[in-house]
């Protein structure tokens, strides 16, 4: 039996003889090491190993979620001890409990890709060689001269874990993930210093893009943000470059989970079946995306993952709803949080979205803002570039999106093909018609 | 007359946990084993406990418990990381053994033969009952209350949350100079939730009141504050739209306006972007860049507040560094890496999320002094401008020095008068060019109490911000129409 198997066992067989009804416990494990170089020459190293365990309790009707990272055997009796001793202290709940154990069953036995076998063999050197191909190749664009500094790292991480229910549920999870980053800082003429990065990740290893690709990304995303100025107020046309997408995508999304919905702060709340975007807004949860950052085969509750569809052609079909928000909702549960989203993609790349547009601006990088989860105003910072006659014009900086999620999204009028591989979300590029822009 | 090191073991605190001199000394002579010139440890106990009351019971509770070690190696600027949450002697070597390969050679620098306890530290968060001595039922009532007194206040409420926490964590840094020193941080949080029902639409508003200190924090004033502020906050929605899109003067409020500050100026002072040469005020020390009547300080001092520190996670002394003094830029936040890269004394911004990080320089608590103007008078002076009084959050490009903040509270202002209430609006503006824009400052400055929390690289630390009532000659808002 795996340590990491004992540790959750012990720690539901200690909750149950402190006096919980029911307990779950999640056992984790992890490494994380990063490499960063900055400007020729190692800038830090960080190696670290992180353990602990998360223990939820079900005593006479009370619920109570702990952690802790002292897994020393005294300590851990004690804990858990007083963790129960606490959860007799607040009120019943009658909406809580374990989740159905017909949902455990059904999982999927397909190979999710998202543990790396080799992760063992990557060594320092290897770590700093790739730091630093990012960094020359970041200088070796043309227009380097305008540098100031460049950031390069590669870290990686592995992340191991099990789950163990007082009523026989018991999975194991292992993930590894691989990431490239470099980040450059050049000098505009009005002494403005811009930024801008460029970064890659993969569960395996071998499937990472060239380091020397990514460097050279980084310096031209930089370099052509020299110059950026506000543009006018204007309504537009948006291109959303499908980096930055999944951020106006979270907003959307959040109040659909179960406590904005049962707490009745959800724009979305009794909107299940009804068309709320434009019938090119169409995706899926899907957890068994081989090779996924979001892919599982059980949730965090144990229930085993299946897809469902979340918008099919603009009409709203399934919140994302836990066993408890379920039972208070009445509705069945789905899962409490994303794992991979599945698009129904365009035909098209960003560029021929572009060139769709007499007139409209790119956005390609998002800046603070926030959205109302109760009502779907949101506002948002935004640089990108014009569009103008179908090509890219001049950067622009400084401007803002307003309105709201349920008209906005009604306003999509095309789906990239191209969806972001380095996130979960993987959205496209998508095309909005008549955004509200602010600027001079 | 000190006692002699060989029988006294200073270690306070870690001590229950096994750790004692020898063990400290043993793990900084392996931390300097590749010939790195400094090392340090930060050892950390933190105790977290939290609850939340929803559809008017408190039926949710939880705790965490976090204890390790970070080992930190620094050669230059260079800096090897790690931590262990396991503090056995053989982990804490094998954690040292890790951070040390930042240097790549031999040891030059000896481990401290003595450890010294680094003089008295201020006391600026001094409770009575430590947290940890406080059961479940006697927080209850505070929460329960709370809930009554939302329901009680509006006809229009319909659903209520409040979550509260409270942490005590306790440090122990001990580095290659000897130092050994121990600070007790406490911390608590009360956030209100309030969702509102008015002619078929809802409304919600949260606010928060936090800061270090015990129980006896929840004054019944401040209480009832927070209830009041957030019933209002959530029931002017209903009056409330976005305002135009466009540039226009800005007013921003007494209190947590500082949000203004922490991502127009504070971000870029902090000295590791400005080492790496990237910041937009690189090279400005000793510039002008704002009207002499603007005065900015980061502050580790104000007692109790949730930015106040005693020390810093360096083991630094922390006070009140002026920022900017009658316009001109003085000074950056330093932590120890750049304050020897600027050759000045540390200014006590070095801090970390936790034994999982390695600190770098962060603010505290930062506002801006009073002014020469009134409140009243800077409202009368704008045609046609906006009055910004809440803030949800903010965020900054560090050498582009475009940043953002996120109005949730406010008002349009016509000839100088408030006219009518306004809600979820981005700001946008550039850092140098909003401060040079702060054209008139009043006399009211206030320290805003809510539950603010920093990020940077991946590290959230508490923060506190304040302000006078200031004018911004332009911005640009992110309305609509």
């Amino acid at each position: 039996m795996s340590k990491l198997r004992q540790t959750a066992e012990r720690a539901v067989q200690l909750a149950q003889a402190a006096g919980a009804g029911a307990a779950t416990a999640n056992a984790f494990e992890s490494r994380e090491v990063s490499v960063t170089w900055r400007d020729g020459k190692l800038d830090k190293v960080a190696d670290a190993t992180a353990v602990g365990v998360a223990v939820e309790l079900y005593v006479d009707g009370r619920y109570a979620s702990v952690s802790t990272s002292d897994l020393r055997h005294e300590a851990l009796v004690a804990f858990v001890t007083e963790a129960v001793s606490m959860t007799r202290a607040i009120a019943a709940d009658p909406f809580r409990a374990l989740p159905d154990p017909l949902l455990y069953a059904g999982q999927s036995a397909a190979d999710l890709a998202i543990d790396d076998a080799t992760y063992e063999s990557v060594t320092a050197t290897h770590r700093l060689e790739i730091a630093k191909e990012l960094e020359d190749a970041a200088r070796g664009v043309p227009g380097a001269e305008r540098i100031l500094s460049v950031t390069t790292s590669c870290s990686d991480s592995r992340i191991a874990s099990h789950r163990v229910h007082s009523d026989g549920f018991s999975g194991e999870k292992c993930g590894t993930s691989f990431w490239l980053a470099a980040e450059v800082s050049v000098l505009d003429a009005d002494g403005r210093r811009p930024e801008d990065s460029a970064y890659a990740g993969s569960r395996r290893r071998s499937a990472l893009p060239d380091a020397a690709a990514v460097g050279r990304e980084a310096t031209q995303r930089t370099l052509s943000r020299l110059g950026a100025s506000k543009g006018p107020s204007a309504v537009l046309p948006m291109v959303l470059d499908h980096r930055v997408g999944g951020r106006l995508l979270g907003h959307l999304l959040a109040p659909l989970h179960g406590a904005p919905l049962q707490q009745q702060r959800s724009f979305l709340q009794g909107r299940l079946g009804q068309q709320i975007g434009s019938p090119l807004l169409d995706f899926a949860d899907d957890p068994l995306v081989p090779g996924g950052f979001g892919s599982r085969h059980f949730d965090g509750e144990g229930m085993a993952a299946r897809r469902f569809p979340l918008l099919e052609q603009g009409v709203l079909r399934n919140p994302y709803l836990d066993s408890y928000y379920a039972r208070k909702l009445g509705l069945p549960p789905t899962t409490a949080r994303m794992s991979n989203l599945a698009w129904s993609l365009g035909n098209h790349g960003r560029d021929a979205l572009i060139a769709s547009l007499a007139r409209g601006v790119l956005v390609t990088g998002l800046l603070g803002g926030n959205s109302n989860a109760t009502t779907g105003d949101f506002s948002l910072g935004v640089q990108g570039f014009a569009i103008e006659g179908g090509r890219i014009g001049a950067p622009l900086a400084e401007m803002n999106i307003a309105g709201n999620h349920l008209t906005f999204w009604q306003h999509l009028a095309a789906v990239g093909s191209d969806p972001y591989p380095y996130s979960a979300m993987r959205t496209p590029t998508l095309l909005f018609d008549d955004v509200q822009f602010a600027g001079t | 007359m000190s006692p002699s090191t060989a029988t006294v073991n200073r270690v306070g605190y870690f001590a229950r946990f096994g750790i004692d001199e020898g063990a400290i000394r043993a793990t900084l002579a392996t931390a300097l084993g590749r010939g790195a010139a400094f090392a340090d440890l930060y050892f950390q106990h933190r105790v977290s406990h939290s609850l939340g009351l929803e559809d008017g019971a408190v039926n949710r509770a939880s705790t965490g418990v976090e204890l390790g070690v970070g080992v930190r190696v620094v050669q230059g600027d260079q800096t090897g990381y790690g931590y262990t949450e396991d503090l056995s002697l053989t982990s804490l070597l094998r954690t040292a053994q890790t951070a040390a390969t930042v240097a790549l050679g031999v040891s030059h620098h000896a481990a401290p033969i003595a450890l010294h306890v680094a003089g008295d530290l201020p006391q600026r968060y001094r409770v009575g009952l430590p947290w940890p001595n406080v059961g479940v039922s006697d927080k209850l009532p505070l929460l329960t209350d709370v809930n009554a007194r939302v329901f009680a206040a509006d006809s229009r409420v319909c659903k209520v949350s409040v979550h509260f926490a409270d942490e005590t964590s306790v440090i122990l840094i001990a580095d290659s100079t000897g130092r050994l020193i121990e600070d007790t941080q406490p911390m608590t949080l009360l956030v209100l939730t309030c969702v509102a029902e008015h002619g078929g639409r809802r409304e919600s508003n949260h606010m928060s009141i936090a800061g270090r200190s015990d129980f006896s924090f929840y004054t019944p004033e401040r209480v009832a504050r927070l209830v009041q502020d957030t019933v209002h906050k959530t029931m002017i929605l209903f009056e409330s739209s976005q305002p135009p899109a466009g540039q226009m003067p800005v007013v921003l409020a007494a209190g947590s306006s500082g949000i203004l500050l922490h991502e127009a100026i504070g971000h870029g002072l902090e000295a590791d972007f400005n080492r790496k040469n990237v910041s937009i005020y690189s090279d400005r020390i000793g510039k002008s860049i704002a009207k002499p009547f603007v005065n900015i300080v980061d502050d580790a001092t104000p007692l109790h507040a949730r930015g106040a520190i005693n020390v810093d996670d360096e083991g630094n002394a922390a006070g009140c560094t002026h920022l900017v003094h009658e316009g001109v830029l003085e000074t950056y936040l330093h932590d120890a890496i750049s304050a020897r890269h600027y050759g000045v004394e540390p200014t006590g911004n070095g801090r970390r999320e936790s034994y999982c990080h390695a600190p770098m320089p962060r603010m505290r608590t930062t506002y801006m002094l009073p002014g020469p103007h009134a409140r009243d008078e800077i409202l009368a002076s704008v045609k046609k401008g906006i009055y910004c009084e809440n803030f949800a959050n903010g965020q900054v490009q560090i050498g582009a020095g475009d940043f953002t903040f996120y109005v949730k509270n406010g008002w349009l202002i016509e000839d100088g008068r408030l006219t009518r209430p306004i809600k979820d609006v981005n700001l946008i503006g550039n850092g140098p060019k909003v401060l040079e824009e702060i054209d008139m400052v009043a006399d009211d400055l206030a320290i805003d109490e809510g539950g603010w929390t920093c990020g940077k690289d991946g590290q959230s630390v508490p923060v506190s911000q304040g302000m006078p009532t200031v004018r911004v000659g332009s911005m640009t808002v992110g309305g609509r129409g």
